[in-house]
């Protein structure tokens, strides 16, 4: 999977979103995010990652069942608590949303934890997208572990100094973390600003001349296979969707 | 290739003038170091050697900076790079790649360099700053030091004429730092390399310049050799600097003895110091 | 008597069973290269990171479990980038922060408020928002924060890095009044010339170990061996077999001066 052509895995990716999109049925949604999660685990991607992927996730993954249950009840009544009434169809839309959330993400993090942002952004400008863009791109994406960094020692610092969270939610909140959050702001202008101004002194973007690549990416035997592949698989399973229904109902795979 | 400076005088936008009427040829192959209190104008006129200042920090500036001729206020920031080397104080904001290895190459893709001369001066750079056993790991891996080293290669690897340093001793260690301008004079001596450092910490700045460059305020008040500069220790510490210690021990036996003594370098030092024991 | 006992082993060995002793009222440095684990076991003397195995006892009480903010009432801790605390938008808030937090009566955080400005002269600045500031003055702001806060233990993290001479100057002169009233300074720092004029004692590390911890000359005896360089007076001293070595510029011409007065007697008597 880390070998794979960068345009590859994207065309994938779109592929599987649209698929996730398409599909309401609770079943397929649970397969495709097994079979995404398997994914992960063969392109060894660490333990934690995808632990802390689960985690950030948790709230979402709660919430969508209970929407659904509570303003778009339909179906039978499976369960009643108190005044709530768990109507089986409901239950499943809402764990069908939260199951295509999660799988989304995953989706997406397959791609960003098996490529080097490097590799992702030549794919890009490959497709055409300006090389700024690129570049643009995969700075943001370096940027979110400094950006961590940078909060766990301004945090350390102003714990020296006796900041302490009291309260966990709300304004309160915000305003107790004021200390950690304005020095990560003035730094991370500081360092937008320097880095532009390193970037020309490197050389980026100088008049006329047509920028060459260190390491070049080239579509391999396998990666035509897997484009082949992928487009058939996904051609057949929206023929399924199209002519038989295939995954348009929340409980039944062929209504 | 010398670098020319003229009256030179520059405002940051909001502020008031960080440099006035700096005067200053810098020759090719000279090791030129720049000292003066914190706030004086170092970084500024780092900054003004490629263009920087003024185009990319905007403001107003008098004079003239030329590179070989060319007026840095006249021709893009970019074009700069194959002449001019800069390596910022904080090496985070000029990493910009996944690996150290694509790093160093990022510079020279952007010259449009054929692949085989990218790979021979990546390789060359890496060993030149011994970061050669770290080109597949990523930038945000390294310590402090080894970043440094690697802002340092991805710049070398242009293989400017001219290379600028501002404060290279903040994230170096003792050992990174004479082993780093140790590599910087063999390249001076060897290629013809210019260096321009700013830096506060005397006994480096002793120990490899040509001349040193003082500014005061925005104002050029000294330029002279470490001999002459460092034997004048009252006068630095009027301007708020240091000198090596063996200049404080030079000033201190002058006085009790009056032997005329002018100490920079320690190796120099020893030598004297020896000699006037066997005269006696 | 405080007593910093501390033990540790991490899963990526920063640090490997460390334990170190603070006296009270000691002038101890902490030295060795980039990435040695200096920093890592200094914030350990905070609370900031914890110990996998081993504790941290500060007057013989562990502080496994205390808030680092009540940890924070002894032991101050200036990091080395001082943009990393501030956040105000004065100075007088920036500094007043620390004392707020350890929630004394108004009066009380506005006196020492005034009292730090007055020390670092800042009253100038007071108005101003302190992200403006030059570096210089920032490190000041720094300082003056944890000034305010009036630890008995100070732990400094390079707190001269990047300060011109005077600036230096004026730290070390700060660093040696607290002392002389009773604090604990411990002093991370590269500058082998600071360490010899200033540091009582040493503690020297190397790849996440604690490889020598003795007073200020019998390291530098060891310099070899830690792979530490003296400053230049010492390695001076040294080759002319100076007895004792000399630390500082002072020692040296003195010891120096004698031994050019004692050579010149010799070479008078045998003519």
């Amino acid at each position: 999977m880390h070998d794979t052509d960068p345009r590859v895995k994207l065309l994938m990716l779109v592929l599987t979103v649209v698929l996730l999109l398409v599909f309401q049925n609770l079943w397929i949604m649970l397969a495709s995010w097994l079979l995404i999660l398997i994914l992960h685990r063969s392109a060894k991607v660490p333990r934690d990652r995808i632990r802390f992927l689960l985690r950030a996730l948790l709230p979402v993954t709660i919430l969508m069942p209970l929407i659904w249950v509570i303003f778009y009840p339909a179906g039978e009544v499976v369960i009643s608590i108190g005044f709530i009434n768990i109507r089986g169809e409901s239950l499943a839309q809402g764990l069908t949303v939260a199951l295509r959330i999660q799988a989304m993400t995953f989706a997406i993090f397959a791609v960003l934890f098996t490529t080097d942002t490097d590799t992702l952004m030549q794919g890009l400008v490959r497709l055409r997208m300006p090389y700024s863009w690129g570049l643009m791109l995969s700075l943001a994406l370096r940027y979110v572990p400094n950006f961590a960094n940078s909060y766990s020692s301004i945090h350390q610092a102003q714990q020296a100094r006796g900041l302490e969270y009291e309260s966990t939610r709300g304004l309160k909140r915000v305003r107790e973390m004021m200390p950690v959050l304005v020095p990560m702001i003035i730094g991370s202008f500081r360092s937008s600003e320097q880095m532009s101004i390193a970037l020309e002194a490197r050389g980026f973007g100088v008049p006329g001349v047509r920028r060459t690549y260190l390491s070049v990416i080239r579509f391999r035997a396998l990666d035509w296979v897997l484009v082949a592949l992928g487009l058939i698989v996904a051609m057949a399973l929206l023929a399924l969707n199209l002519a038989y229904g295939f995954g348009t109902d929340p409980i039944a795979i062929f209504p | 290739m010398t670098v020319v400076i003229q009256d030179l005088s520059y405002a940051y936008p909001d502020g008031d003038w960080a440099l006035r009427d700096v005067s200053l040829r810098v020759e090719q192959g000279e090791f030129l170091s720049i000292m003066g209190a914190n706030g004086a104008g170092k970084s500024t006129l780092c900054l003004a050697l490629n263009g920087i200042v003024p185009q990319a920090t905007g403001g107003r500036i008098r004079g003239n900076v030329t590179v070989d001729g060319m007026n840095t206020k006249e021709h893009p920031v970019a074009t700069f790079a194959q002449q001019v080397g800069i390596v910022f104080q904080n090496p985070e904001s000029q990493l910009f790649s996944a690996t150290v290895e694509a790093e160093v190459a990022f510079g020279l893709e952007n010259l449009g360099l054929p692949r085989d001369e990218m790979q021979d001066r990546v390789g060359w750079a890496l060993d030149l700053l011994r970061i050669d056993d770290l080109r597949d790991r990523s930038p945000s891996q390294l310590s402090g030091g080894e970043r440094h080293r690697l802002a340092i290669a991805s710049v070398l690897a242009m293989s400017p004429k001219i290379l600028v340093l501002d404060e290279p001793s903040a994230n170096l260690d003792p050992t990174g730092r004479s082993e780093l301008l140790s590599a910087l004079k063999d390249l001076k001596s060897t290629a013809g390399l210019t260096v321009i450092m700013a830096e506060h910490e005397s006994e480096l700045i002793a120990e490899f310049s040509d001349r040193i460059a003082v500014l005061d305020s925005g104002r050029l008040t000294k330029l002279e050799t470490p001999e002459r500069l460092f034997s004048d220790i009252d006068g630095m510490r009027a301007l708020g600097l240091g000198v090596p210690q063996v200049s404080e021990v030079a000033a201190c036996l002058n006085r009790k003895f009056g032997v005329g003594l002018n100490l920079t370098r320690y190796q120099d030092a020893h030598r004297s110091l020896r000699a006037l024991l066997n005269a006696r | 008597m405080c007593n910093v006992w501390f033990s540790y082993r991490d899963g990526d060995d920063v640090l490997k069973s460390v334990s170190i002793r603070v006296q009270q009222g000691e002038f101890l440095a902490l030295i060795g290269q980039n990435g040695s684990g200096k920093t890592t076991l200094a914030k350990h003397l905070l609370g900031l990171l914890h110990p996998r195995e081993g504790k941290v006892l500060i007057r013989g009480e562990d502080i496994h479990g205390k808030p680092v903010g009540e940890i924070a009432r002894r032991v101050g801790y200036v990091f080395q980038n001082p943009d990393h605390q501030i956040f105000s938008a004065t100075t007088r808030e920036e500094i007043s922060y620390g004392p707020r937090n350890l929630q004394l009566g108004e009066a009380e955080i506005v006196r020492r408020t005034e009292r730090a400005m007055e020390r670092f002269d800042l009253k100038v600045h007071a108005e101003q928002q302190p992200a403006t500031l030059s570096f210089g003055t920032r490190r000041k702001v720094a300082l003056a924060s944890i000034y305010a806060m009036d630890p008995q233990i100070w732990i400094l993290d390079e707190p001269t890095g990047g300060l011109d001479w005077r600036s230096e100057q004026a730290t070390m002169t700060l660093l040696h009044e607290l002392n002389e009233a009773g604090k604990t300074i411990v002093l991370i720092t590269h500058d082998m010339r600071i360490v010899a004029e200033h540091a009582k004692r040493c503690i020297v590390m190397s790849e996440g170990r604690v490889v020598a911890i003795d007073e200020t000359r019998r390291i530098m005896e060891q310099a070899g061996v830690l792979e530490i360089t003296p400053p230049q007076v010492w390695r001076l001293a040294c080759a002319f077999d100076l007895q004792p070595l000399s630390l500082t510029a002072e020692e040296f011409c003195w010891e120096y001066g004698r031994r050019l007065a004692t050579e010149s007697e010799i070479s008078v008597s045998r003519s």
